[in-house]
């Protein structure tokens, strides 16, 4: 994405209090608020649907993953796309990297995708795209950091 | 003006903003007030299911913006209590769907015990949202 699009100044002030390790200068949101995708999709590479594996049925996720909310089913979804599990979020040349946030509970809640040595891209929620910080999510509501997997990157 | 706490707050007020009259403050601030006062019982709301469900709705769009999973989204406890106001609530939500989408099929499937997205389209915010509101006009749940 990237070009930091003017955004509603509601947007910002939601962030900074959500997420503590954000303040001004270490993030940008790079995309207008959009609920068609989410965080999940964001790092898969989909921007047409929303991805989670609720109970209902209702949303998107792939068949060939087990339809639950643990942090097995979210790591059996990014190694069934390539992804191997590592030790740390620094970046490493030619490799593309993804960080699943769990939950006290360990229950995922979101994931990160890297983009170079200091920046990472999210999606939250219904809202905003933005690159910040690795580990600038660990909050209440998204816990922290669980698992950090990497692939090749893709041309 | 004899009333000297009233002065005082006209002075307070006319100190927050210089391009609004201390009167005109002092008449908005106790519109707002009778406002707030007149909306918030919970016995108000239960007899009137709109100012509830835009209350509940308010609250629950604030407190779930940032969050990806489905079911914490429908979980919260503001969209617990809407899928209990019953099927009063379903044109307020297909109205509202058609003004702005929302993860509201969870609601709608809840009350209705129906599901009208196909599976193809599962995760597609605006082909549910279209599903949805097709299957109001059908129901005569909307114009």
């Amino acid at each position: 994405m990237g070009g930091g699009t003017k955004l509603p100044a509601m947007s910002e002030s939601e962030i900074k209090k959500t997420f503590p390790g954000l303040e001004v200068g270490n993030y940008t949101i790079t995309s207008p608020s959009t609920p068609e995708y989410n965080c999940i999709a964001w790092a898969a590479g989909d921007i047409g649907e929303w991805w989670w594996p609720d109970a209902n049925n209702q949303y998107y996720w792939p068949d060939e993953v087990p339809r639950e909310e643990s942090l097995g089913a979210f790591k059996d979804l990014f190694e069934k796309r390539g992804y191997q599990k590592c030790e740390t979020g620094d970046y490493e040349e030619g490799y593309q990297k993804i960080a699943i946030y769990v939950d006290a509970k360990n229950k995922p809640t979101h994931v990160s995708k890297q983009l170079s040595s200091e920046i990472w891209t999210s999606k939250l929620g219904q809202i905003e795209d933005i690159e910040h910080p690795f580990q600038g999510l660990d909050s209440p509501t998204y816990g922290s950091v669980a698992v950090i997997m990497k692939r090749f990157k893709q041309c | 003006m004899n009333d000297p706490v009233l002065a005082d707050e006209i002075i307070n007020i006319a100190e927050d903003d210089s391009t609004i009259g201390p009167d005109s403050k002092l008449v908005k601030r106790y519109v707002e007030d009778v406002a707030t006062h007149f909306f918030k019982p919970l016995t108000r709301q239960w007899a009137n299911p709109p100012i509830r469900f835009f209350n509940l709705k308010s609250q629950w769009e604030q407190e779930t913006a940032m969050l990806s999973s489905v079911t914490e989204i429908a979980m919260h406890s503001s969209y617990q209590q809407i899928i209990g106001m019953g099927p009063s609530v379903i044109p307020l939500i297909l109205n509202e769907m058609t003004i702005k989408p929302g993860h509201w099929f969870w609601a709608l499937k809840s009350i209705t015990g129906e599901d009208p997205v196909q599976s193809k389209y599962r995760g597609r915010i605006k082909e549910m949202t279209k599903a949805w509101i097709q299957w109001g006009e059908e129901q005569n749940y909307l114009p």
